[in-house]
């Protein structure tokens, strides 16, 4: 694993900014997370291995984004080219945040990360340049939708940060797309704060090319009033690990989370979610959905944490999953912690095929196997790919998903 | 009656049908020839089989045809998969309709319809002609038009879902219609109005089977025969006096028959 050597020795950049310095401290005692721990226990060896197996590439080549600019007018940035934005306009404002904002913030947020648990951002921090580190402060109203793309080059690794501060009684549309190249490793980390009253439709749309590798890790801060909703899929990566991590800071605060995963050939994608109330009146609705075909591997982790203070907080999580083969594997675990007495939370999981007798019914109306299967899909990609925002092409979507090979 | 000389071919030829699922079989025999025209009637016991021929007919997977035939329009169908014999003509009407989440019934009727319609070498609908067509065929079963928007089946009262059928019956004209307990959970109005849809629907190039328990639809329609099934095999074949015998005298006599045969 070229990465660990490298991080070991001390060898991986030059020019080491503060950040980078903290972060490679904190691996260099410890370069690898525990794989007996719950969160890695079930990742594949081998492709975490060969996830490491890149040499870091600071600079690579244009990208080429396949989804076509929106005729409305969307804000686009792509982390590691376009990335300056400084845009002041009557109803809003998106400026780059400070290097001492920056700082401040991630340094908070580093002081409370467990080396185990926050592994892919203790990673992605050591490793992401300056050049690959955008920091967005968005304010005001009637903001236009906003893309941010993100892409590792061929037979590479990239690490690329995101930090978006959400200002108070602000709302947005935000589509982050993470392109995997082929034979190439993406670590991207992203860090959203949601200040009071502001609102997010988030949507995540990764997906690779021929054994790429993709390391997604989403941290999300909301506070009083806020609304978080986001949408996400996951398809086409060798390996990929999605990692969701929300606090409710005081409570009162909503979240919405629908999210997919697609797995096919020997694959393996997983998402880990942890979801922390901390405060009374707290908001969850989470559907998560797997879909695993041949010899694939898909995953889902989720934990809802209520402490004693989080009174009335109204939970759900639900993991839906669909086995297409009877090689492929699915694991599901939601979870849930409670102390508080006065919630309501529950969760739940499935694991099915496709249902056989809709299948009979749409082929005794003359639609093949083949099309009725898609028929079957498409009804289940659907819940997701509508919570998905600023996708004008969400009809494209659908057939790269039921295209994907 | 059945033997009696045709002036043409049948539609449906069935000879000596045996079939099997999880090892137990099912059917033990049953031969039946519809005739363009002609309205068949298939009454018995639940569990005796009618259902199961019904879908042994329409290709379910999960059957085997152990020994006989189906012939359909003078072709052997035994190994044809579901939607090679619905896109010739063969439409099942089914029992429990099933209802398919997050597909809408017009996008689902649209693609069928058009299936048998590629089958049959005519235009494929697009999206604003198929609207014509479904408009026209709605008023056969007094639809509202609010029920294309919805997902096939979903939230429908079963009545709905029954008229969804010959709905779907009407926009596939199939050559042979099998329809299974067709009039189970309607009510006066509602089975009033399917008779009258399939009635419509119904003409001399087009043969059905109704599969049924009771006399009630076949006042609608009156059949041309009626069979008695009991445990995998016609039992006994008749006109449409047949029904009313075994509306006084139940089916009590069927399991009698049965054991000493």
């Amino acid at each position: 694993m070229e990465i660990i050597e490298k991080i070991k020795t001390n060898k991986l950049t030059d020019k080491q900014t503060e950040i980078q310095k903290i972060c490679l401290h904190k691996l260099q005692s410890s370069p690898l997370p525990n794989p007996k721990s719950e969160l890695w226990r079930l990742s594949n060896k081998s492709k975490f291995s060969n996830f490491l197996n890149y040499s870091v590439n600071e600079k690579h080549p244009k990208s080429d984004i396949p989804f076509p600019e929106n005729s409305q007018n969307t804000i686009r940035l792509i982390i590691g080219e376009t990335c300056q934005i400084k845009l002041i306009k009557e109803n809003y404002s998106i400026q780059q945040l400070s290097e001492n904002e920056l700082n401040k913030y991630i340094k908070e947020q580093i002081a409370c990360f467990d080396q185990n648990e926050n592994w892919s951002d203790l990673l992605n921090l050591s490793l992401s340049s300056t050049k690959n580190f955008v920091g967005l402060k968005i304010n005001g109203s009637k903001i236009p939708p906003i893309e941010i793309f993100s892409h590792a080059s061929t037979n590479s690794f990239n690490a690329k940060t995101l930090i978006i501060f959400l200002e108070k009684n602000c709302d947005i549309e935000l589509l982050q797309v993470n392109l995997g190249k082929e034979n190439s490793s993406l670590s991207q980390s992203t860090f959203f704060l949601l200040k009071e009253n502001s609102s997010v439709n988030h949507g995540v749309v990764s997906y690779g090319e021929n054994r790429s590798n993709l390391l997604n890790s989403l941290n999300v801060i909301q506070q009083n009033n806020s609304e978080y909703n986001l949408g996400a899929l996951h398809f086409k990566f060798n390996y990929a690990r999605f990692e969701i991590s929300i606090k409710q800071s005081a409570g009162n605060a909503k979240t919405n989370i629908k999210g997919m995963q697609l797995t096919k050939k020997d694959e393996q994608i997983s998402t880990y979610t942890k979801i922390d109330f901390n405060g009374p009146n707290g908001f969850l609705d989470q559907i998560n959905k797997s879909l695993a075909d041949d010899k694939s591997h898909a995953i889902f982790e989720g934990s809802i944490i209520v402490p004693k203070i989080a009174q009335k907080t109204d939970a759900s999580q639900l993991s839906r999953n669909l086995l297409l083969s009877n090689l492929a594997q699915i694991d599901t675990k939601p979870q849930l912690e409670i102390i508080a007495d006065d919630v309501k939370c529950k969760h739940g999981a499935t694991i099915s095929q496709l249902n056989e007798e809709e299948l009979f019914y749409m082929r005794t109306r003359g639609i093949t196997l083949p099309e009725a299967s898609k028929l079957q899909l498409s009804s289940y990609f659907k819940e997701i790919i509508s919570f998905i925002p600023v996708t004008k092409d969400r009809w494209d979507l659908l057939d790269k998903l039921l295209n994907a090979n | 009656m059945q033997s009696q000389m045709k002036e043409s071919d049948p539609i449906l030829k069935i000879e000596n049908l045996f079939a099997s699922t999880d090892n137990l079989t099912i059917l033990k025999g049953v031969s039946l020839t519809v005739y363009p025209g002609e309205i068949h009637a298939i009454m018995g016991r639940n569990g005796c089989g009618k259902s199961t021929l019904s879908k042994i007919i329409a290709g379910h997977p999960s059957y085997n045809i152990t020994n006989g035939d189906i012939k359909f329009s003078g072709e052997n169908i035994n190994s044809l998969e579901p939607e090679e014999r619905s896109q010739s003509g063969i439409f099942l009407g089914f029992q429990y309709p099933i209802e398919i989440p997050g597909v809408s019934n017009l996008e689902f009727l649209r693609v069928s319809t058009n299936a048998r319609r590629k089958y049959l070498k005519k235009e494929e609908l697009d999206t604003f002609d198929f609207e014509e067509l479904v408009k026209e065929k709605l008023e056969l079963v007094k639809m509202d038009h609010a029920f294309l928007s919805r997902s096939v089946n979903q939230g429908f009262s079963g009545g709905e879902k029954k008229r969804n059928e010959i709905l779907q019956m009407a926009l596939l004209e199939p050559k042979i219609a099998i329809l299974d307990e067709t009039d189970s959970g309607l009510d006066i109005d509602a089975l009033r109005i399917v008779a009258s849809g399939i009635k419509k629907i119904s003409n001399a190039q087009t043969g059905i089977i109704l599969i049924t328990h009771y006399q009630r639809l076949l006042d609608e329609i009156e059949p041309d025969y009626v069979h008695v099934m009991a445990d995998g095999q016609i039992i006994k074949t008749g006109g449409s006096d047949l029904a009313l015998e075994l509306e006084k005298k139940g089916y009590e006599w069927t399991d009698n028959f049965v054991k000493e045969t």
